[in-house]
């Protein structure tokens, strides 16, 4: 022990232990540790960047600050689109997992709340690939109260709520293809939602923290915050109130004609191009854009639906049934949103004539004195077939105005001819007919025109386009198209832009965009406008469109009746749907509103003459009725309108005979006193009641009014003077509306008051009279 | 020489006692060790505990280990000053005991996760498969003591370890405490190597283990999932890989020096686990690469230093039995580092003076108290010893 010698336990014949333990301890106590060391470096530094990242992302959350949608606003600042808040719920199944929640409850319980099935709510909750599993979207603040106590009260972790915005319409259908809507994912799906999404949606913000895993709050993370930014307010051109006669007054046109494909029409300022209503029916409702509005449409999708479930699951019949309804319910709603002003072209018929017309005055192809002859039908020189005018007995000799007046065919062709393939082409073109019209709205087309060699290469071609081409056959464009051109016709010959959207403003209130009418080119010149003018005043005052009259306002416009050449029936032949139009512009002295109705597809059964004329002119003249006092335009009565004018009578009571005289005929009215008292203690009609121009009201003297009820008798089918017989037998006024021509092909086709209902005496009834024979 | 060696038979109790110092830097690694373990614990538990107690206490985890720490420094303490050859007495019935607390386990044990590998005694729970790991280390010493060179030949060095080992894991394998089953087939190879048993029996019994491991993935669905998992843990990041791949952006995101002490963001309930088997991926993140290798440098330290004291241990009992307890130590810590940063598949086995685990920490401060004892005689002359 003295000199510390290195001894080892040493075992006889067994020299090798200390050996053994020497390698076990270089193989656990050294060679162990260097793939491990190894590994580690590889990790944290040679890795770092990737697992850094990874980790990062990991335990990061971005919780999006959603930037308020703009609102969209009428021209009024009506508000037609806003955003409310709501919020989504979603599931973190590896977070359920984690925290051994009871995965049975609470499917069962938000089942139960959300109106879910709790089955599907348990698939998804079990999907622990994922960390987020949306349950319920668009969810109303007070459900989510609902959720956010259930998950307080039961401390699960693992359900989550998050904030979202739903769009809301407060207008419904109203201009629904105009608007449009937003999507799922508040992308602006369809009409300015759409075209103006980019100004509209704002930017989301951002705030990412790093956060424990089941929300743990973290003492050392970071935070970064980005701001959202608010979208801006669009401010339309349209104006809710002409949106909604529009819309009031076409409905009324489906109905009465039981028009069977929908309709369309529009009014335009004529002047600026600015868009006041746009209406595509029928419509949807935007609140709730995935259902299918029209019943039919809607009952045909789920009798499919229904249809593909009856089947045995899996089964080929199946498919292709599910299929089937897939396909319907995609076309229903394709079909409910497209906005067919802008995107789908039709033949214009007559409507385009004005066109035509215009051109060849402009160009100097005919004079107003040029002289027509129409026969019924005519053997064209380079058309294979005769040409057949609308009326087969022919409109005899003609001049210019009787031409559009007549919107005669056989004349047209006469003019095209006349004017010349060539110039027609150019006139065409200039009017916009080959070009979108650039309005800002998503999803335009422009029409189908025929090649330029087409109309213009007569020797080679015929001249079949060219004289089918002017009078508005066997080509399409928009209802757009069609309405710019003719404004261009009135205007004084300036092609605009359309616009819908007039301004944009920020959250600031700060202007980001603002449209002003933009001229394209001009058209015609000055002179021919001034002249088409009194051409198309003359159409509503003598031709084919009386029953566009509005009593007190100078109203033209022009006919079109147009077969859909492209539609066939299930054998191939071609069917015989008509599209029934109307172009009318008021005032005609100073053109200010252009307005289209188009009506697809009048049933036959009605037994109501199928034209433009009977049909869509009337439902202008209604809209004109309704939107020109509103928009402020001026009338003016001539005697002969006097039935049509309005007068909302005073309170007279109180008056004497002398005063009550001189109201009456300052109003335009007369009156008879009935009694001897010094003043008026009684009227009939009451104070504030509307009785038309020409009427006779009842004022008493000291005398009681007679009091009592009558039974409104049924006017349709009556002519002017036997409706004024029945009405006054029945003790009512009328007020004449459409056409106040007085003949016996003018009768009444509406009235205010339902036949058979009871009234108080001195009522006025408001009787529509249209010339049933119109055509064209 | 051999009067000499009557001489220490007589004194050895009062020499033992009176003797020589323990080995001070295998002693101050083992309270550097737990030192770091019980700081690091203390921060991969924090999150936990204020989870799991509503944010009002933070301490949770720490504090029970503290007391198990304090429990098993007073055992290390009791353990340093008791005789070696005790534990060669206590060999055998050690041995009796543990596999009656593993069989009671079995009967009496508590369910935790569907396993039972707890057993209350007197309010206190711990671990019988803790206990049985040293017995079984105490009686593989016992038996090198008593087989001598015969350690060589079949019927000893094969089936007399053999058996001693099946003995432990027959009821581990009942109870299903797969790491334990592997952790002491390991530990039971490298003694017996130690011992002498030809290593052609034992690359033919790793060989045979491992046939059955591929066997068992192979038919197991279970244990299969686990190889993928380890294989490809990106593919099923939410549920199979989760636990590996969490564990790797904790070790990736700490670099060179780490996010620092106490600054984990794993910990934050992303790594499950994060306060027992995957505290090491902790420490990596909070303490980077340099504060990994130094604890990696500081188990390996002490493994070599232990097999040192082993080598110069007093007889071959000590020597065998201090080198099987080294192991135990090498082995897990090698083992838990290998699947926390995924080069092994995820077995389930904890780091030593790290992991939360009352009954590990004490029972591991504890043999490390048998290994200073037995430094106590390393300057003592050696035990020649032939037959028994």
């Amino acid at each position: 022990m003295a000199k510390r010698k290195r001894e080892y336990v040493r075992l006889r014949g067994d020299s090798g232990q200390h050996r053994r333990i020497l390698a076990t301890a270089a193989v656990l106590g050294i060679l162990g540790f260097v793939p491990v060391a190894l590994r580690l470096y590889d990790l944290m530094v040679g890795q770092y960047d990737y697992y850094s990242q990874l980790a990062l992302r990991n335990q990061t959350r971005t919780t999006t600050v959603t930037a308020d949608r703009g609102t969209i606003y009428d021209r009024n600042m009506n508000i037609l689109a806003c955003s409310q808040s709501v919020e989504n719920v979603y599931l973190d199944p590896h977070e359920l997992k984690q925290s051994k929640a009871d995965l049975e409850a609470i499917s069962q319980k938000l089942g139960q709340i959300l109106d879910l099935d709790p089955a599907w709510l348990l698939e998804q909750a079990k999907d622990t690939t994922k960390r987020y599993k949306q349950a319920a979207a668009r969810i109303s603040e007070e459900t989510a109260a609902e959720i956010r106590a259930y998950i307080n009260e039961n401390q699960i972790s693992g359900i989550h709520l998050e904030p979202n915005s739903q769009r809301f319409y407060p207008y419904g259908t109203l201009a629904a293809q105009v608007i449009g809507f937003t999507n799922a994912s508040n992308t602006g799906s369809e009409g300015v939602e759409a075209a103006y999404n980019s100004f509209l949606e704002g930017s989301a913000g951002r705030v990412i923290t790093t956060k424990g895993n089941n929300e743990m709050d973290m003492p050392f993370s970071y935070e970064r915050y980005v701001s959202s930014v608010q979208g801006c307010d669009v401010i339309m051109t349209i104006d809710a109130t002409v949106q909604a006669c529009l819309e009031k007054e076409m409905e009324t046109a489906i109905a009465r004609y039981d028009v069977q494909n929908g309709a369309f029409g529009m009014v335009m300022d004529v002047n600026t191009g600015e868009i006041l209503a746009m209406a595509t029916l029928g419509s949807y409702d935007p609140n709730s854009y995935l259902e299918i509005a029209d019943p039919l449409a809607a009952a045909e999708v789920e009798r499919l639906r229904t249809a593909y479930l009856l089947q045995p699951q899996g089964s080929e019949a199946y498919a292709e049934g599910l299929a089937a309804y897939q396909e319907a319910l995609t076309a229903a709603r394709l079909k409910q949103w497209r906005n067919r002003v802008i995107s789908d072209g039709y033949e214009p018929g007559s409507t385009f004539k004005v066109m035509t017309m215009a051109a060849a005055l402009d160009c100097g192809a005919i004079d107003l004195n040029t002289d027509f002859y129409c026969g019924g039908s005519e053997q064209i020189p380079g058309r294979a077939q005769r040409l057949h005018c609308w009326r087969s007995a022919g409109h005899g000799a003609e001049k210019t105005p009787q031409a559009l007046q007549n919107s005669c065919n056989i004349a047209f062709a006469h003019i095209a001819l006349k004017l010349g393939g060539e110039m027609f082409y150019e006139y065409v073109q200039r009017f916009g007919i080959l070009e979108k019209t650039g309005i800002d709205l998503a999803g335009e087309s422009k029409g189908v025109f025929f090649d330029k060699s087409l109309i213009t290469d007569t020797d080679k071609w015929g001249t079949a386009s060219l004289t089918s081409g002017s009078f508005g056959q066997t080509f399409k464009l928009t209802p757009l198209q069609l309405v710019r051109g003719i404004a261009s016709v009135v205007n004084g010959g300036y092609l605009l832009e359309p616009y819908i959207v007039s301004e944009v403003v920020d959250a600031e209130g700060n202007t980001v965009l603002k449209q002003e009418p933009t001229v394209i080119r001009r058209t015609i010149r000055e002179e021919t406008s001034l002249t088409m003018r009194k051409l198309i005043a003359s159409v509503v005052e003598e031709g084919t469109a009386k029953n566009a009259k509005v009593a007190g306002f100078s109203i033209g416009g022009k006919t079109g009746t147009s077969e859909k050449i492209d539609v066939f029936d299930e054998n191939g032949q071609r069917v015989q749907d008509k599209i029934v139009s109307f172009v009318g512009i008021a005032p005609m002295d100073d053109p200010k509103y252009i307005v289209l109705v188009a009506l697809d597809t009048p049933s036959r059964s009605t037994g109501i003459y199928i034209s433009g004329g009977v049909m869509a002119a009337p439902t202008v003249g209604a809209v004109m009725a309704d939107i020109l006092p509103y928009l402020g335009v001026e009338q003016t009565f001539s005697p002969d309108e006097a039935a049509g004018r309005v007068v909302v009578l005073e309170d007279y009571a109180g008056m004497t005979q002398k005063d009550a005289e001189k109201a009456l005929k300052a109003a335009g009215i007369t009156g008879r006193f009935v009694g001897d008292g010094e003043t008026v203690t009684g009227q009939i009609p009451a104070a504030g009641q509307s009785v038309p121009g020409d009427s006779e009201v009842l004022l008493y003297l000291g005398v009681p009014p007679e009091e009592g009820t009558t039974e409104v008798p049924d006017f349709t089918g009556m002519d002017r003077q036997t409706a004024k017989d029945a009405a006054e037998a029945a003790g009512l006024y009328i007020l004449v509306a459409g056409n106040d021509e007085i003949a016996p092909e003018v009768v009444v086709t509406a009235q205010s008051l339902a036949p058979g209902s009871e009234v108080a005496l001195g009522t006025t009834v408001r009787l529509e009279f249209a010339d049933t024979m119109a055509a064209d | 020489m051999a009067s000499e060696r009557t001489l220490y038979a007589k004194e050895d109790r009062r020499r033992f006692s009176a003797g020589q110092s323990v080995d001070f830097p295998f002693l101050l690694l083992v309270l550097l060790l737990l030192t770091v373990g019980l700081v690091m614990l203390y921060s991969a538990s924090y999150a936990q505990s204020e989870y799991d107690t509503g944010y009002a206490i933070s301490t949770r985890y720490l504090q029970k280990q503290a007391v198990c720490a304090a429990l098993g420094l007073a055992a290390m303490w009791a353990m340093s000053r008791i005789d070696p050859k005790f534990w060669l007495k206590m060999a055998w019935p050690l041995y009796g005991v543990s596999i009656v607390l593993l069989l009671s386990v079995l009967v009496f044990g508590e369910s935790v996760n569907g396993a039972r590998r707890w057993i209350n005694i007197a309010g206190l729970q711990f671990q019988p498969s803790e206990v049985a790991k040293f017995t079984m280390i105490l009686l593989f010493a016992r038996l090198t003591k008593g087989f001598g060179t015969q350690a060589k030949e079949f019927r000893y060095g094969v089936l007399g370890f053999g058996g001693a080992l099946m003995g432990i894991l027959v009821p581990l394998a009942l109870e299903k405490h797969l790491s334990a089953i592997m952790l002491m087939g390991m530990v039971a190879v490298v003694m017996m190597f130690v011992a002498g048993t030809s290593p052609k029996w034992l690359l033919a019994g790793a060989g045979a283990a491992v046939l059955f491991v591929l066997v068992y993935i192979t038919f197991m669905g279970y244990a299969g999932d686990r190889v993928s998992a380890w294989l490809h843990p990106e593919e099923d990041p939410g549920d199979t890989g989760y636990q590996i791949l969490q564990s790797l952006y904790a070790i990736g995101s700490g670099g060179l020096f780490g996010l620092g002490l106490g600054k984990s963001r794993q910990k934050y309930l992303y790594l499950p686990f994060q306060y027992n088997d995957y505290i090491f991926a902790i420490a990596c993140e909070e303490l980077g690469l340099v504060g990994a290798l130094l604890i990696a440098a500081l188990f390996a330290a002490l493994i070599l230093r232990g097999y040192w004291i082993a080598l110069r241990a007093k007889d071959r009992f000590s020597t065998v039995l201090a080198a099987g307890l080294v192991t135990l130590i090498a082995v897990q810590v090698l083992l838990n580092l290998g699947v926390v940063t995924n080069l092994l598949p995820s077995t389930g086995i904890a780091l030593p003076f790290f992991s939360y685990g009352g009954t590990a920490l004490a029972v591991n401060l504890g043999e490390m108290g048998i290994v200073l004892a037995i430094s106590r005689q390393r300057d003592q002359p050696k035990e020649q010893e032939g037959q028994l």
